[in-house]
């Protein structure tokens, strides 16, 4: 019950819908009363050769009223309860997405996106079962229930109406424990189909082995194996599932054989009518589903606090990163990365190692090194992906990043990630990200300066093709240069290339990077690549390894130098030109994305 | 963005339906069964209200009661219900056999088509969806069988021996009443095509919301980078409202169609009967137990019609899955097949390519006029960038995909007409991603292999180095293994391929080689093996490193699909052409 608790804000918030609804019910249950009555007085009074067409006319009348009314109370409980619960899946599913997004990486970092969908899915939909269907079960077994039993004892007798029931709370013993019975058999039946669905992904997956060997058949035949299994562990389930209807229908049997006997003998004692006696056992029909509903209750109950729960963990953890501000200016300035150390939450190895360096305004740093280097940390640190720890800083124009108003902070960024993360819709709306009311001429600037553009325009929807799943299948270079368009589109502050230009080849590299040398005069600009010729012109060139700068200059400088940027910058070039050479060859002088 | 739901028309529902039953034709014994269990039980069912009826009337009502008469009574109250216990439950349960029976048949027709079908469907249909028809949309088929199907022929039976009760009892009353049927009708057709519009739609908004959740935890960096989640959060919520909206349309028409609509009819029907037989009680004598037994019957009438309104939806949602299953089984992307039984045998393993040319789609061609030839025990690499045409090469030669023009013999023999067996038992796979399956190490080496024996296994993994890192596991041999091998390095899975491949000995060998790092501490043993592997067998070895392949007998540079340069590694180098030049490429590599 502690979920209702729990749910308390959501039904204060729906205290008119759920007061009418209830209200509608105990009309719904007085209602049902009326209509075993009238048939009982009408057997009466034709038995007895008492009935006036006027009384006809006049029962006939009350049961259409009846008729109209239970019909108006029902559609409106209906509309009250379940339009409620609805709102309180809504209202649910907006709350986690909220939650969603605020939280920073390393919260998506530890938990699967399934298990995060999983909440927004079946956790939010056993809640609001709980908050409709949980709350009419309970409401319809103490109201109906409540209602047609002290009917049945005031308005017949209470003697055969306690005799009625004898039987009735063995339906309830019962079916919850077929239940019971019934979840564990359920889960080993799930166990075995998802065996199933494990092995007919598998054979999907690796149908060009099964093939190449001709295991077709063999593979067919493990695949009935464990059907088999699925149907045989599913009988087993469906041979208690199949109890249910009849344990009901012999319980309901055996309550009405005693109130038929016992009524029987009542009748002919003249302590009720015969009318009464039909009265009652139509009453008695009325049972059934209250009786149900309540094991149901439980049940639902049950499932909607584990989800409640689960829900209400997320809810309550809290962002790592702190979105306390002390200052309302807006960023702007050198960058200082005073780093001694930083390590990501959770692990023990030291990923940045004494990182101190000062990028001027305006100005364009370069970052080179290995897989692994820490080229990508320095710039998660800057995002404040993850903050660092006391004593160490990144800041902008000698205040701490933290201090600022992250949303402000963010602001300045034009950020393009390794991963040329792209959303499914059309590549306009991607590129606009930042501003989904931008002219189709400002996407296109942007496309433009990307080296996209053309690209674009050969898709037969042009700016309006859909990428993703359901639309074309982009290479990786379409989608880095997309993605470096989103980044250009509000001309940032500063503009962050994370390894964005590895699929695109030479030529086009050298062609972006001119452009926005050109386009972002007096604007920072922040690279990391693995080619050195992405670096090249920068005013700042460091070079990482193992988590600290092994060197730091500008090309020429570190040229001179001849250390590992000068080697890697040599052999590259190299690589470079008999690359050239071999396309040239190869084509006649085009280019491969890719 | 768009929906997936598909919305079949009423003629093709009958359709799939129709389909769908054909499938329990073979079970005809449970079927015949099942049938017999829902006449009796519902006639069962109708005989309760049917005897209360004798009672009150023969003998509560004059108050006589013999004992002997009342004992019978009892007894046929007792029989008849215990009757109905006992046949509702096998009726039931043998309404569920029959469900996993039919889906058993379909699901394994639909793997057995997996089977049939070629690589030109998987490179179209994405894995994920070919799973799902056999998986979620069979056991969708399986809910309608045992929930929807139950309850529409329970309904029927139901619904037909009520009337035909009320018609004994009372024939002019029972015309009366089926002035509610056509009423009934109306209002189920009328819900039916409002719900499934607002359902389908609803489903399809549901849909959208999860993609759209799922793409913003995805892409929740990218969001918060560029300040957008508020934006998003609006956007969801537009979804959300409008899903919200729609369910409350459905929540509105159930309350103004299903239920309370059926159950107002039902009011109002016993004011019909008690009108009746009121107004019949002025001119004849009525008796209590016939107006008990009717009222009785027109519940049993009523309530199954709530019942299958309610699983309308459950049942049309059924059929768009049945549906898709069908789409499958009738796709006819299939694999290319054998032309003739023709007792051709692969001695030596020559192959041969004659003026192949290839398309996969029908208009560009990937392979132009290609031939080469592979003498018995020799090596051949093919060579060139991606799209150049070496994996169509090997796609063909393996009849992946079937070819028009050209041939490619082994032994002489087209491949087209060698007995499949043959070619599988003569041709061995390395494929660039090792595809490890669930099991154990022996499990992943003998696959389905019947004949094979342990020492074979054993023979094989010594034979390409892969003995000395499984010896090493605690379970050795027996070690199991997760799902696609990811307990080991990309070198033991590779090396675990190698060992699978070599077993059956085969005499011809197909290498694509990896592309992706191989750890560097089983980079060595790799090249030794694939050294010893070849030695003595026709190797076809698609090389992304040059240095692997610098002994082959002869090279292939390909360009575009066509053969552009010839010849050894020495030749090659000489003529200083395309391969000169990759071969420089490569060796600038750090």
């Amino acid at each position: 019950m502690r979920v209702f608790k729990n749910l308390g804000w959501f039904f204060k918030l729906e205290k008119k819908s759920y007061i009418i609804g209830l209200f509608m019910l105990v009309l719904v249950a007085l209602m049902e009363l009326v209509p075993p009555q009238v048939i009982g007085r009408v057997i009466d009074r034709i038995t007895t050769e008492t009935l006036t067409s006027n009384t006809l006319v006049l029962f006939g009348v009350l049961l259409i009223f009846v008729a109209v009314l239970t019909y108006i109370f029902r559609f409106f409980w209906r509309v009250m309860i379940f339009g409620a619960s609805n709102r309180l899946g809504r209202t649910l599913r907006e709350q986690l997405f909220e939650k969603y997004s605020k939280m920073s990486p390393s919260f998506f970092g530890k938990r699967r996106t399934g298990d995060l969908m999983a909440h927004a899915t079946n956790d939010i939909n056993a809640v609001q079962m709980t908050a409709g269907a949980g709350i009419l079960t309970i409401a319809d077994s103490v109201i109906t229930g409540g209602a047609v039993l002290i009917t049945m004892a005031l308005t017949v007798s209470p003697k055969l109406t306690l005799i009625a029931m004898i039987p009735l709370p063995f339906m309830v013993i019962l079916t919850s424990w077929y239940g019971s019975i019934l979840s564990r058999l359920f889960r080993v039946a799930q166990a075995a189909f998802s065996s199933l669905n494990d092995k007919t992904q598998e054979s999907v997956a690796g149908i060009k082995v099964t093939k190449t060997f001709g295991y077709e058949d063999e593979d067919l035949k493990d695949f009935t194996n464990l059907s088999d299994d699925v149907v045989k562990k599913n009988l087993k389930v469906a041979k208690i599932d199949a109890l249910f209807d009849p344990t009901i229908t012999a319980i309901i049997a055996i309550s009405y054989f005693l109130s038929i006997f016992f009524g029987a003998r009542m009748v002919v004692a003249d302590e009720i009518s015969l009318g009464q006696l039909v009265t009652f056992t139509t009453y008695l029909g009325m049972m059934v589903w209250p009786l149900l509903a309540l094991g149901w209750f439980f049940n639902l109950v049950e499932r909607g606090k584990a989800s409640y729960d689960r829900i209400e963990e997320i809810m309550n953890t809290r962002s790592e990163i702190s979105t306390k501000i002390s200052t309302n200016s807006i960023p702007s300035g050198d960058i200082t990365f005073n780093v001694s150390d930083f390590s990501f939450p959770g692990e023990d190895e030291v990923s940045l190692r004494n990182i101190h360096f000062t990028l001027k305004e305006g100005k364009t740093l370069g970052i080179v090194g290995r897989t692994g280097s820490g080229k990508s940390s320095i710039i998660r640190l800057l995002l404040r992906e993850f903050d660092t720890d006391p004593g160490n800083s990144v800041s902008i124009n000698g205040i701490d990043i933290k201090q600022y108003d992250i949303k402000k902070l963010r602001g300045l960024f034009g950020y393009v990630p390794q991963d040329n993360f792209l959303f499914s819709t059309t590549i306009r709306n991607n590129i606009a990200f930042i501003n989904p009311d931008a002219s189709l001429e400002q996407v296109q600037e942007a496309a433009d300066l990307s080296y996209i553009h053309q690209d674009i325009t050969a898709f037969p929807e042009g700016y309006d093709t859909v990428v993703g799943e359901r639309g074309v299948s982009l290479s990786g270079g379409q989608k880095q240069r997309i993605s470096i368009a989103r980044a250009l589109m509000n001309n940032p502050e500063i503009l962050i290339l994370d390894d964005s230009l590895s699929a695109v080849d030479a030529e086009t590299e050298t062609a972006i990077l001119s452009n926005i040398e050109q386009n972002r005069a007096g604007k920072t600009n922040i690279i990391t690549a693995h080619r050195m010729s992405a670096v090249r012109n920068a005013d700042l060139i460091i070079v990482m390894e193992n988590g600290r700068i092994i060197e730091q200059g500008t090309h020429s400088s570190l040229t001179k130098a001849r250390g590992w940027y000068y080697e890697t910058f040599k052999a590259q070039s190299l690589r470079r030109d008999l690359t050239k050479e071999l396309d040239e060859t190869l084509e006649g002088g085009g280019n491969h994305d890719d | 963005m768009t929906t997936d739901v598909i919305n079949l028309t009423l003629k093709d529902q009958l359709r799939v339906l129709g389909r769908l039953l054909k499938y329990t034709l073979p079970f005809k014994g449970v079927l015949a069964l099942a049938f017999s269990m829902l006449i009796i039980s519902t006639v069962m069912g109708v005989m309760t209200p049917y005897l209360v009826m004798i009672f009150i009337d023969n003998y509560l009502t004059p108050s006589v009661f013999p004992e002997e008469d009342i004992m019978w009574l009892i007894i046929a109250f007792i029989t008849v219900n215990v009757l109905a216990v006992v046949t509702t439950y096998w009726q039931i349960y043998l309404l569920q056999l029959l469900a996993f029976k039919v889906i058993q048949e379909l699901r394994i027709d639909a793997f057995k088509k997996i089977g049939h079908l070629g690589m030109t469907y998987f490179d179209k249909v994405p894995s994920g969806s070919v799973v799902s028809r056999l998986t979620n949309d069979t056991q969708a088929i399986v809910d309608m069988f045992t929930s929807v199907l139950g309850t529409f022929l329970m309904a029927i039976f139901m619904v037909i021996s009520s009337f035909v009760m009320m018609f004994i009892l009372d024939v002019k009353l029972a015309f009366i009443a089926l002035i509610f049927m056509p009423l009934i009708v109306f209002i189920l057709l009328v819900y039916r095509k409002y719900s499934a519009r607002y359902f389908s739609r609803a489903r399809g908004l549901l849909s959208d919301m999860n993609a759209k959740l799922a793409e913003s935890i995805e892409g929740m960096k990218i969001i918060q980078v560029f300040n957008q989640e508020k934006r998003l959060q609006r956007e969801f919520e537009t979804i959300n409202e409008e899903h919200y909206q729609y369910n409350l349309r459905t929540i509105k028409l159930d309350g103004l169609l299903l239920r309370p609509a059926i159950d107002m009819i039902y009011i109002l029907s016993i004011v019909v009967i008690l009108s009746y037989f009121g107004f019949l009680s002025f001119e004849t004598s009525v008796t209590a137990g016939v107006i008990f037994a009717f009222i009785q019957y027109m519940e049993r009438f009523f309530e199954p019609i709530n019942q299958v309104s309610q699983n309308l939806n459950i049942f049309q949602q059924a059929l768009v899955a049945a549906s898709r299953v069908f789409t499958l089984l009738d796709d006819n992307r299939h694999a290319p097949v054998q032309q003739t039984k023709d007792q051709h045998e692969i001695t030596e393993g020559r192959v041969e390519f004659k003026n192949v040319t290839f398309s996969y789609d029908g208009e560009v061609d990937v392979l132009k006029n290609i031939s080469f030839e592979v003498p018995p025990g020799t090596t051949t690499a093919l060579v060139g960038h991606t799209g150049s045409g070496k994996s169509s090469i090997i796609n063909l030669m393996l009849r992946f995909y079937e070819y028009e023009h050209g041939d490619i013999l082994i032994d002489g023999h087209s491949i087209k007409k060698l007995p499949k067996e043959e070619m599988k038992e003569n041709i061995g796979l390395v494929l660039q991603d090792p595809f490890i399956f669930y099991g154990t190490v022996t499990s992943n080496i003998k696959l389905y292999h019947s004949t094979m024996t342990f020492e074979m296994v054993q023979e094989a993994a010594r034979f390409v180095g892969a003995d000395s890192f499984i010896n090493k596991l605690p379970h050795g041999y027996e070690q199991k293994v997760v799902e696609k091998g990811g307990d080991f390095s990309s070198g033991e899975r590779q090396l675990l391929a190698f060992a699978r491949t070599m077993a059956p000995n085969p005499k011809i060998l197909i290498l694509d080689e990896a592309t992706a790092n191989i750890d560097s501490s089983t980079e060595e043993k790799i090249q030794a093996s694939l050294q010893k592997m070849r030695s003595g067998r026709t190797t076809l070895a698609i090389a992304h490193r040059l240095s692997t392949i610098q002994d082959a007998d002869e090279i292939l540079v390909l360009n575009k699909g066509e053969i552009v340069e010839r010849g050894t590694h020495g030749e090659l180098v000489q003529i200083k052409g395309i391969y000169y030049k990759m071969y420089r490429l490569q060796n600038s590599e750090q």
